[in-house]
């Protein structure tokens, strides 16, 4: 699309009638300020999204001043485009009536559309809808510059994602993805009524559901919280950035809030280790045991003497019953007729060992074979063989004197807790132990914190350095050091949040888990395939919209960092950022200026600028490609905070841009001091452009009297 | 071969309801661990745990203290062997060492005949209800220890050393 002409009528500076004829390629129009320049700006910008209010604002006072009371005039912005071989005009204008002097009413104000096709037949169309069809209001957004101070447009955080998906190829799979949600519903619907239908999981179903729900509702709450740290993390960042911009030693800065940071996180480091859970390790580490041993000997030797009091009954119990006593002697062939030990003491396998080395291992004597010692041995042996065996075989026929075995259990647990004793005793030094380890950790942490507090005299004394006055400067102080502490404490919120929805999220995929299993075993399977294939589907939409999104961002950031660079050629520039971020319910992009992954907050107003033309650029190649169709773009005063080089590789790289530009900019005119007579400079000759305009006031004009103000378009 | 052990943990011991309060600000039910314990301002984990330190410190202390029959008793419904149960909660250790220590001791300190029982004049049930009333008179002294500290001076516990120090000092007794 090519704007041919701009007609204005009666709009402010503009008296009468005043045509810009505009060339294909590039167009300059030169003005010093308060010429005209802005106005020309301004009133496309009304034609394109003016709206309905203080029209009397915009009326051309010298024409009013002209009219008779009474009389009327009319208020008019035209312009003439070509798409595709076809003319169009669009013309916004309103009535103003002279109702007394200086003072006018005005007519709401109109929009014509003209549609000329190819043969010169004209068409009255709707002039709203004829300009939003040939010059999209997304695009007419980032195709106008309104100069530095209005640089805002980016700021809007939706704008860029409309613009994004309006361009790329993610717009297509809309539809798709609702769709497919809409399905995916339909068919977890089906399954849930199927699963419902099982009455015994009808409670736990509802449970689950409730549960998803919850944490769902919870998941939402701590991404709105994720969402609104990382705003305020970047917040404190643009603070300090701005408040570090004020110290002279800037260096010495940064290596201070490096130190400091590594000390913060080595007290916290070291606070992490003080195990001061000494209530919880009374139970995990045993410690309640400490004065235990009294009781495990107590218990020991009750053990024990119920142990003999046991075989002594047995004993007697068994010369009773008339047992043979020669058998019962083989097996208690003790000194002095003493009780014997149980069967099983020393056990089977010490018994053969000591056999095999011929010694008693108890006694630490030798049992060569064939001596009495061995031949005790032996018979234990064999005793105890035989009792495992013949206990089974030969079923008492007469009832025993013990109905119940307790005695075994409960040398087993004297025995084993028997070696446990040597722990307990080490209880005591082991809490020593900590105790002195927790100790010297707290004397670490308080070493710590005095070189803490030192390096923050010192950070203060930095920040003392600084450009600014000294009553601005204790408030500056001030607010540093808070921002610092809340900057750490919100670093540590987004910690434990990305942790909570984490955990959050698991637990989450778990109960979902649980719920497709009740579903997998009481729902008809063809539902649950039929679900399972529209889930998928619905995810491939979802991240194909997604990728193409992404894809587009991509191609986005780059072409605006070639022109970025191309702008600052030989200068520092960093790099431009896009970053897509999903909210609760809508995605956002946001740009920022990025250095070594750093952002970077407060880039001078030159880079700034440069930074937001290389995004326009880049947003009109990117419709160039998409739409294959230029689109004009119009630059109010952009390099006015550009050195002379800088506005050199900005003029020649908006030259050989392929779209319509129309620059406005007050470079290139000289006032004679003596004579106050404007003039262009010769300069001007080599710049490299399509066509020129010059508007300046009609001379003699009166600075304090708008009756007087006409600016004239001067045709270059 | 019976196993006395295995018979007692299958029960719950109880306490009096006139320390009801203790478990209530001292611990947690259902457990609550790390950061959720200190939030509520509790220093045991679980009920359980409070029960197995006023046992042992009934029992250092010599506190036999049984409950008087007049005083309701109540309980928190946990059986013995799942105390410290590992499928619980996974941070923390297993229980079971602690459990056969106090039935070592109540095994020492409870008056069983143990020959009767083996005999099988003594019913089993029988047995192992004088352990768990030796438990509940252990726990009952511990219990008056820890609300007389507590009304000598009500923030003793704020210490993290405080319940620790009361078992080491027992040491001279």
């Amino acid at each position: 699309m090519i704007i041919r002409k701009i007609q204005i009528d009666n709009y402010l500076c503009y008296y009468d009638t005043n045509t810009f004829e505009l060339s294909e390629g590039l167009n300059i129009i030169l003005g010093e300020n308060g010429e005209g320049k802005t106005k020309f700006f301004e009133s496309v910008d009304w034609l394109f999204n003016g709206e309905n209010r203080e029209l009397d604002m915009l009326v051309s006072a010298k024409k009013l001043n002209e009219t008779e009371i009474g009389d009327s005039f009319r208020v008019r912005v035209s312009m003439t485009v070509e798409q595709y071989g076809e003319k169009s005009i669009i013309t916004k204008s309103f009535l103003a009536k002279k109702e007394k002097a200086n003072e006018c009413s005005t007519s709401s104000f109109m929009i014509e559309g003209i549609s000329e096709n190819s043969s010169g037949e004209r068409t009255q169309v709707d002039g709203q809808a004829l300009l939003d069809r040939i010059f999209p209001f997304q695009i007419r957004k980032y195709s106008m510059f309104k100069g530095e101070a209005e640089l805002n447009i980016f700021e809007s955080d939706s704008a860029l994602a409309n613009l994004i998906n309006l361009f790329s190829e993610a717009k297509h799979y809309d539809k798709y993805s609702e769709k497919g949600a809409f399905l995916r519903e339909k068919a977890e619907k089906a399954v849930e009524d199927s699963s419902k239908l099982d009455r015994k999981n009808e409670a736990l179903y509802k449970k689950l559901e409730g549960d998803i729900i919850y944490l769902e509702r919870e998941k939402a709450k701590y991404l709105v919280h994720l969402n609104s740290t990382e705003e305020e993390i970047r917040k404190i960042e643009g603070n300090l950035q701005l408040a570090e911009s004020h110290v002279s030693n800037a260096d010495a800065l940064e290596t201070l809030n490096k130190r400091i940071k590594d000390i913060e996180e080595r007290i916290s480091y070291l606070t992490g280790r003080i195990d001061e859970n000494y209530t919880t390790s009374l139970f995990d580490e045993n410690w309640i045991l400490v004065n235990f041993e009294s009781f495990h000997k107590e218990f020991a030797e009750k053990v024990s003497a119920h142990s003999k009091t046991r075989r002594e009954l047995q004993s007697q119990f068994d010369e009773q019953k008339g047992i043979i006593k020669g058998e019962k002697k083989a097996k208690a062939e003790l000194l002095n007729n003493a009780i014997p030990l149980p069967n099983n003491i020393p056990s089977k396998a010490i018994m053969e060992e000591m056999l095999n080395d011929e010694i008693c291992k108890v006694c630490n004597r030798e049992a060569k074979k064939g001596s009495d010692a061995y031949e005790f041995m032996m018979k234990r042996l064999k005793t105890y063989l035989e009792s495992q065996v013949t206990e089974d075989n030969k079923p008492d026929k007469d009832e025993p004197l013990f109905k119940y075995d307790y005695t075994n259990r409960l040398d087993n647990l004297s025995i084993s807790h028997e070696d446990n004793l040597k722990n307990l005793r080490l209880i005591r030094t082991k809490i020593k132990e900590l105790f002195e380890f927790n100790d010297d950790r707290k004397k670490d942490i308080e070493e710590l914190n005095e070189q803490l507090e030192k390096e923050k005299t010192e950070r203060e004394k930095i920040l003392g350095n600084s450009s600014i006055g000294a009553e601005k400067l204790s408030d500056v102080l001030k607010n540093y050091n808070a921002w610092q502490r809340d900057l750490k404490n919100r670093n540590q919120d987004q910690v434990d949040y990305t942790t909570k929805l984490k955990s959050l999220e698991s637990e989450l995929k778990a109960k979902k888990e649980e719920k497709d299993k009740i579903d997998t075993s009481s729902a008809n399977s063809f539902l649950i395939k039929t679900r399972n294939i529209l889930r998928d589907i619905e995810t491939i939409f979802i991240d194909t919209k997604e990728k193409k999104f992404d894809e587009f961002i991509e191609k986005l950031q780059t072409k605006s960092n070639n022109f970025f660079k191309t702008i600052n050629i030989d200068a520092f520039t960093g790099t431009i950022v896009f970053t897509r971020r999903n909210k609760v319910n809508r995605t956002i992009v946001e740009v920022e200026l990025q250095e070594d992954g750093r952002t970077f907050y407060k880039p001078n107003q030159s880079l700034l600028t440069s930074m937001h033309i290389s995004i326009l650029f880049a947003i009109s190649e990117l419709a160039s490609e998409i739409k294959e169709e230029n689109f004009p773009m119009i630059f109010d005063a952009p390099t006015s905070s550009f050195g002379e080089n800088k506005t050199a590789q900005f003029l020649n790289l908006i030259f050989e841009t392929e779209n319509q530009k129309i620059l406005l900019i007050k470079d290139f005119l000289h006032t004679d001091k003596a004579t106050k007579t404007l003039s262009i400079k010769k300069e001007f000759e080599n710049v490299r452009r399509d066509k020129a305009f010059w508007v300046k006031l009609e001379r003699p004009f009166d600075p304090n009297n708008l009756k007087t103000i006409n600016s004239q378009v001067i045709t270059l | 071969m019976k196993n006395l052990f295995e018979k007692w943990k299958t029960r719950i011991p109880k306490y009096s309801e006139t320390h009801k309060d203790l478990f209530t600000s001292l611990s947690q039910k259902f457990g609550a661990e790390g950061e959720k314990k200190i939030n509520l301002g509790k220093h045991f984990s679980t009920n359980y745990e409070l029960y197995t330190y006023a046992f042992f410190l009934g029992l250092y202390n010599n506190e036999f203290a049984p409950i008087p029959d007049g005083e309701k008793k109540t309980d928190f419904s946990h059986h013995i062997q799942h105390w410290g149960s590992k499928t619980t909660v996974s941070t923390r250790k297993d229980f079971t060492n602690l459990q056969e220590n106090i039935f070592i001791a109540l095994i020492a300190k409870t008056d069983i005949d143990l020959v009767a029982l083996e005999k099988g004049e003594l019913d089993e049930d029988d047995a192992v209800k004088l352990l768990i009333k030796t438990m509940e008179s252990y726990t009952n002294g511990g219990l008056i220890l820890i609300k007389e500290k507590l009304e000598e001076n009500p923030n003793y516990f704020l210490q993290p050393t405080s319940f620790l120090n009361m078992i080491l000092e027992t040491e001279k007794v």
